[in-house]
């Protein structure tokens, strides 16, 4: 059985590195993870895609064993094999007013956490950056989408053009290398 | 986006979600501009969510600036419960 040890780790790294592990694992996996927020979400996660989560109290945290294989990727055709992608290139959304861009592009992240199925990754770019750094509105919905398992990930020379590397306060930091891959290797690709 | 206990108000006019948003930011007052939940509202809505704490200031405000929004919900448990004009 392949295990994994997410203590220690700040949200939602727990969710993200589960996620990971179960696309390659083969069977059981078994996550050792504080108690909290980390348990509760990754057990949501995990649920939520279909896998049975037993879970037992250990020294220092619990522990979740995750079994069965996810309905999505079961029901999936070959074609929908591959993650979807959100590329999102701007803090705006359309054309027009720089305050209406920036409140509909606010409101479609917040948005998407009322759907069923989410994007598995999501790509900030240029001033898409300022979305996930300190100050943005949109941190409390990009922290949940997290929680949920979709990777959020902003572009380190954008964070660093606009001084806000130190700042970034949801997802993590990536380089043109993974997003031209990520792009290239997506069932599908929206761009915003 | 809008947890047990918190205040959400509804607004029919972009213009004065807007301005209602501006006005409360103004006063440091710890609101979020969002998307009105698809409960509360098939069309695409606005609303400002609030906590209990600031309800007072929030809505004394918008009342002040003649800004009343057109429903205010609270939410409880998993329902929002319509919050009627005290007479």
């Amino acid at each position: 059985m392949k295990s994994l040890d997410v203590r220690g780790m700040a949200c939602p790294l727990p969710v993200v590195s589960v996620k990971r592990a179960l696309e390659s694992a083969q069977g059981e996996l078994q996550v050792l993870l504080d108690d909290g927020a980390p348990r509760e979400n990754v057990r949501r996660f995990a649920e939520g895609r279909g896998f049975q989560v037993q879970e037992e109290a250990v020294e220092g945290g619990f522990a979740l064993t995750i079994t069965g294989a996810e309905k999505r990727q079961a029901a999936a055709s070959p074609e929908r094999a591959g993650a979807s992608v959100l590329l999102i290139g701007s803090d705006r959304l359309g054309d027009g007013p720089e305050e209406l861009g920036r409140l509909l592009m606010k409101n479609f992240i917040i948005t998407l956490l009322d759907l069923a199925e989410l994007p598995d990754r999501m790509l900030f770019v240029n001033t898409g950056v300022l979305l996930t750094a300190a100050g943005s509105e949109a941190i409390e919905a990009l922290e949940a989408l997290g929680n949920r398992g979709v990777e959020v990930l902003s572009c380190g020379v954008c964070l660093d053009f606009f001084k806000k590397k130190e700042t970034l306060a949801a997802g993590g930091v990536t380089n043109m290398f993974t997003i031209a891959e990520s792009l290239l290797q997506a069932r599908s690709v929206v761009r915003l | 986006m809008v947890k047990d206990q918190d205040y959400v108000a509804i607004f029919n006019s972009i213009h004065r979600v807007m301005e209602a948003e501006r006005l409360l930011k103004g006063k440091h007052l710890k609101i979020l501009l969002i998307p009105a939940p698809r409960a509360l509202a098939s069309d695409c809505g606005l609303a400002i969510r609030y906590a209990e704490e600031i309800r007072g200031e929030v809505e004394g405000a918008l009342a002040e600036a003649g800004l009343m929004p057109h429903d205010v919900y609270k939410k409880n448990g998993d329902q929002y419960q319509k919050i009627e004009e005290e007479s």
